[in-house]
């Protein structure tokens, strides 16, 4: 695709701009200013790996940089390694940092995540306090500089830095335009859908967090030799580290290669001259920007300056929304061989019960679906049919009971195995991706069978044309009507290629034409092959549609049966309408 | 180890666990209330501690007096920095979002303190003279520093005060329910943006305050913050995020923790056990103590 | 005293309600019945001002409500207690009913009207230590009611207050909001999924079907009408 050479092209661009600048720059001052605009620019791309296109925010990163760092110098200092051999083993001690510190702290959720980050970093420094590394000095080796990163010109740290930056950016850019650069920035949109569609968010943070760690050991170590030349643990495990990596990753833009780039570029400089020019007068300049610097960002552009420039561009472009839609039109009736249900169990529930606190959301649940079938779940407010969905789709592991699937058993399953295995969802309140455009979001549901973007592309592609939404590929979430958003999730779910799926509610909310578009869409499905098990409050609608109903009413199966049959069921009049109304009936 | 040496380090833990433990509560009010991750607090209560200073070399204000003549303005100020900043950032709706960006603001107001501070008074670290600092009370065996000892007693009347205003006065209540349920709290009249700035400005006195009693013994420089930030936290977590009791818990806790610590570890890695304990508390408790409020039917 | 005209709303991206227009007069019981989904959460949430209207008009005590905050519109004297109780978990009965009587409007009268709510609520008295949160979800209903009552508003909201409770309970609760409803000079706008028992004790109602007015009338017609049914199973 052409945005992909583009995206190449660009970083080619700008690796010749910073060889430019280091040729072309003199002083021995603005060398260093440029070391540091390319190795800040690397460890914010770093950071961005895991928190920018994952969205997990950690506040701890700097614990690789000072592992880069400390594990180099120590290296030569002990035995006595060049710090280019070194570096490998500190990326590789790095990366099992990572794991050690991922594999407890991912399963920590929201806040506690973050404040898990911060106390990484803090024990790294007793922990070096404690062997005595307070201060360590790379010791001067005149007879082979070169060998052991010891420059004497400039230069040569610039090339080294900009040499890091452009690994750097290689690693984000490869990982932009991979199967898991889609599905760490599902995660981060939602992480719930992206874990329906297949995504097993615990792999997938895991393997952003390894990656990310190896760049910051990198920048750790060349930082070590080009800037500070002694380690001490405040230094590298410090604040100040993790404030920098923040302010240039998050005012340049979270989530792009672009934004640590752009945000190094204006931040470094900026703070380096002040320091020069002011710091011994107003010592302590530095904190100041920065603070003020991330202070600023969050309150009026907190998705950082190249989105923010990005989407007033956009707007002023146009592009989005306001082309003339063609209106959605319902596919023709399909008058090939109307699929049929069969007689084959696809989906087996038995005896399931779910209880939450105070509340028995479940009761001895079991049911059958059949293949190709419409099964239609109803019940009164709290009947539990959310709950229902919610322990077949794995989201939910019942307390008694169990779920076969294609004969398998698939009880207490991950969702994204279980969306592996056939079994697809969609929402009652729509969860989109929204910073991906429509076929991004689809191909996310690609994923779960086709690991080549190409190919996940046109399977979302032919996903999107059975949904009638093709022309809306390159628009995003947020300007779709519901209906759109509706069958865009259908679409996702469609490309997971399943055998049967959960619908949630996906009548709500429509008006009588959207309900019209949405049913003959439902009975595409099916006529695909597909199975479908509906929760639709929207019973007229329901009525069309469904082959069978099971009622729930207050975590039980209730009744059971044709449509026309399951209406006039007194019990099921009663449990909707109250006793006395069914009294009143039957008077009548 | 004799058993009067380890009812010493307990003591002495209790004592500076007080302090610790009113720096807490303020931090938790600010989270139970509003969600927020306050990065800043141990910043305001550095603050406090200059500001008591200046009491004291100015006025001949005695600093436990100072301590409590710092709730007025910090009050105040904690209620612009809330309207000014806190309201201003949503990020964007989704709550983790927020919560992200609110550390995110506040981590930054941290660095704007700690370094405006360094650059405009001086870094060498100042400390206030008193008489009773460099005496102690005895019981039996057990020495009670008296700086300690009055500083801890003054913390438990502020906490006690606190106690008072949460559960006996209307607005104390509007607050802890505001904390519940913020939905339900605006049926009832509550106004629930008040009520955040409300908890903000009172999160910041009192940890200004504490602040003030911390400076009876320990000194004052602009840096302090990073040393008391993470046992706040800390205790906050233990006790159960946006549990008040439980920050007062664990303040004492954490007092004690590392207290008990320097019995087997130097004085430089004093903090090691309070690392850990934070680390056990997130791995296999993370709701703390007396987190997770009975829910509602 | 309150007149909703042409009301739009949407709730979470989806279109909840449309084209709603109802009236209650003062000191008239109205109910508003339909099936899950209907709407009639969203109604009561945006006459408090919870989720913002994007069309039409609230008008309460001839004031158009506009784009006051729920604070402001709890202090006029709209109680509204809420689906799901939402009782203050932490805080213990007695607390939960002293902040009932929150709004300015309401403090002077305090004292009274504990008195009265805990005669109407014998349980509660006996509870009034305890923590909200601990309580079973009956007594939890009693006390959002009376916490609701507390206000001495002039137009109480009930958001189904038989959700999730047994059957004896939900005849308790009934009977105690026709007991209000007898004893005392308020309105009442009252959202329920059981039909008859919410509609045995209304003067007039209206049905909500997929976010909009699909039948109206006087009680004895509503409740002879099978369209009714219609609404909640499509036959």
């Amino acid at each position: 695709m052409a945005s992909r050479t583009r995206g190449w092209l660009a970083i080619a661009a700008v690796v010749a701009t910073g060889l430019l600048l280091t040729f072309a720059v003199q002083e021995r001052y603005h060398h260093r200013v440029l070391t540091l605009v390319f190795l800040w620019a690397a460890m914010g791309l770093a950071w961005n790996i895991i928190s920018g296109y994952a969205g997990q925010i950690s506040f701890g990163h700097q614990v690789f940089f000072g592992i880069g760092a400390y594990v180099t110098v120590l290296l030569v200092v002990k035995a006595g390694l060049t710090p280019w051999v070194g570096m490998v083993v500190a990326v590789g001690v790095a990366v099992l940092a990572a794991v050690l510190i991922g594999i407890p702290t991912f399963r920590l959720a929201g806040i506690y995540f973050g404040l898990a980050t911060l106390a990484y970093p803090l024990i790294f420094r007793i922990v070096m306090d404690w062997l005595g590394y307070q201060e360590v000095a790379i010791p001067m080796k005149r007879e082979q500089p070169g060998w052991f990163m010891q420059f004497n010109e400039p230069r040569s740290f610039d090339l080294l830095a900009l040499g890091v930056l452009a690994a750097t950016l290689a690693l984000s850019r490869a990982i932009e335009t991979s199967r898991l650069g889609y599905r760490l920035r599902a995660i981060r949109e939602n992480e719930q859908a992206a874990e329906a569609m297949g995504v097993d968010s615990f792999r997938c943070k895991m393997a952003a967090y390894m990656l990310s760690a190896a760049p910051a050991a990198v920048v750790g170590a060349v930082y070590i030799h080009a800037i500070l030349f002694i380690v001490t643990p405040e230094a590298v495990f410090g604040l100040l580290v993790i404030s920098q990596t923040l302010v240039v990753s998050l005012v340049g833009g979270a989530g792009t290669l672009w934004g640590p780039l752009i945000g190094a570029a204006l931040m470094v400089p900026v703070s380096e001259i002040l320091d020069t020019t002011v710091g011994d007068r107003l010592p302590g300049i530095q904190g100041v920007v920065y603070g003020a610097a991330l202070m600023l960002i969050m309150l009026y552009a907190p998705e950082g300056l190249y989105w923010r420039v990005r989407q007033a561009v956009r707007s002023r472009a146009g592009r989005g929304g306001e082309a003339a839609r063609s209106a959605i039109v319902a596919p023709p009736a399909d008058d090939a061989v109307a699929s049929a249900p069969t007689q084959t169990v696809l989906l087996q529930a038995r005896g399931v019960s779910k209880a939450f606190i105070g509340l028995q959301a479940l009761s001895d649940v079991s049911f059958d679906v059949r293949e190709r079938e419409i099964l239609g779940v109803i019940g009164p407010n709290g009947a539990g049919k959310t709950t229902l969905f919610n322990v077949l789709n794995g989201f939910l592991i019942p307390d008694r009971g169990e779920v076969r699937f294609l004969g398998q058993p698939v009880t207490g399953l991950r969702p994204s195995a279980l969306c592996r295995r056939g079994v697809g969802r969609t929402f009652q309140v729509a969860r989109t991706f929204p910073h991906l455009t429509v076929l991004e979001n689809v191909m996310v549901g690609a994923f779960a069978r086709d690991a080549a973007v190409s190919r996940a592309g046109v399977a979302a592609m032919a996903a999107l044309a059975r949904v009638g939404l093709a022309d809306r590929a390159e628009a995003f979430p947020g300007g779709l009507t519901t209906l759109e958003l509706r069958l865009m999730e259908l679409a996702r779910c469609l490309a997971t290629a399943p055998r049967l799926v959960l619908l949630d509610e996906p009548l709500a909310g429509l008006s009588a034409d959207g309900i019209d578009v949405m049913i003959a869409m439902i009975r595409r499905v099916r006529a695909g092959g597909v199975t479908v098990v509906i929760i639709e409050h929207t019973m007229q609608a329901l009525l069309r549609l469904a082959d069978r109903l099971i009622v729930l009413d207050q975590g039980r199966r209730l009744a059971e049966g044709a449509p026309g049959q399951v209406t006039q069921d007194p019990g099921v009049i009663e449990a909707y309408l109250g006793k006395r109304w069914l009294a009143r009936l039957a008077a009548r | 180890m004799a058993l009067a040496e380890l009812v010493q380090y307990v003591a002495t833990g209790l004592l500076v666990g007080g302090v610790y433990a009113l720096m807490s509560i303020g931090l938790a009010l600010i989270f139970g209330v509003m969600r927020v991750v306050n990065f800043a607090q141990g910043d305001f209560m550095m603050l406090g501690m200059y500001l008591t200073y200046f009491y004291a070399i100015s006025g001949s204000v005695d600093p436990l007096l100072g301590a409590l003549l710092t709730i007025p303005p910090f009050f105040v100020l904690g209620w612009i920095v809330h309207r000014g900043l806190l309201a201003r950032v949503t990020g964007g709706g989704d709550p983790q979002r927020q919560m992200d960006a609110q550390l995110i603001l506040t981590l930054g107001l941290s660095l704007v303190i700690t370094n405006a501070t360094t650059m405009i008074l001086t870094p060498t670290p100042l400390g206030i003279r008193t008489g009773y600092a460099t005496q102690a009370f005895t019981l039996g065996p057990v020495l009670l520093n008296q700086a300690r000892s009055y500083a801890f007693a003054m913390a438990l009347v502020l906490a006690a005060a606190v106690y008072v205003f949460l559960t006996r006065t209307d607005l104390g209540k509007a607050l802890r329910a505001s904390a519940d349920d913020p939905e339900a709290a605006s049926y009832q009249g509550i106004d629930v943006r008040a009520m955040h700035g409300l908890a903000f400005g009172i999160g910041i006195a009192l940890v200004a305050a504490a602040g003030g009693l911390l400076a009876t013994y320990y000194p004052i420089e602009p840096t302090v913050a990073g040393n008391f930030i993470v046992l706040m936290f800390v205790a906050v977590v233990l006790g159960g995020l946006g549990s008040i009791p439980g920050a007062f818990v664990g303040g004492l806790v954490i007092g004690l923790v590392q207290s008990l610590t320097l019995l087997v570890l130097p004085f430089q890695l004093q903090n090691t056990g309070v690392f850990i304990v934070f680390l056990l508390v997130l791995y296999f408790r993370p709701q703390g103590l007396f987190g997770r409020r009975a829910r509602t039917v | 005293m309150l007149t909703i005209a042409s009301l739009g709303v949407s709730y979470e991206g989806l279109r909840a309600l449309v084209d709603v227009s109802l009236e209650v007069g003062a000191g008239e019981f109205v109910t508003i019945v339909g099936p899950n989904g209907a709407g009639k959460t969203t109604l009561l949430k945006a006459i408090s001002g919870t989720v913002p209207s994007e069309t039409g008009r609230i008008t309460y005590l001839a004031q158009d409500l506009g784009a006051r905050r729920p604070s402001e519109r709890a202090a006029l004297g709209i109680a509204h207690v809420p689906e799901g109780r939402r009782v203050f978990p932490s805080l213990t009965v007695m607390e939960n009913l002293e902040l009932g009587s929150y709004r300015r409007a309401a403090r002077a009268g305090r004292k009274g009207a504990l008195d009265e709510v805990l005669a109407l609520f014998p349980i509660l008295r006996e509870r009034h230590r305890q923590l909200a949160g601990s309580l079973s979800g009956g007594e939890q209903q009693m006390l959002a009611l009376g916490r609701g009552l507390m206000a001495q508003p002039d137009l109480l909201l009930l958001d189904e207050p038989s959700q999730g409770l047994g059957p004896r309970i939900v005849e308790q609760i009934f009977e105690t909001i026709d007991r209000i409803r007898r004893e005392r000079r308020l309105t009442i706008l009252l959202v329920e999924q059981r039909v008859v028992e919410a509609l045995e004790l209304c003067d007039r109602g209206y049905v909500l079907e997929t976010g909009r007015v699909v039948l109206t009338g006087r009680r004895e017609a509503l409740l002879a009408d099978a369209r009714v049914q219609r609404a909640y199973l499509g036959a």
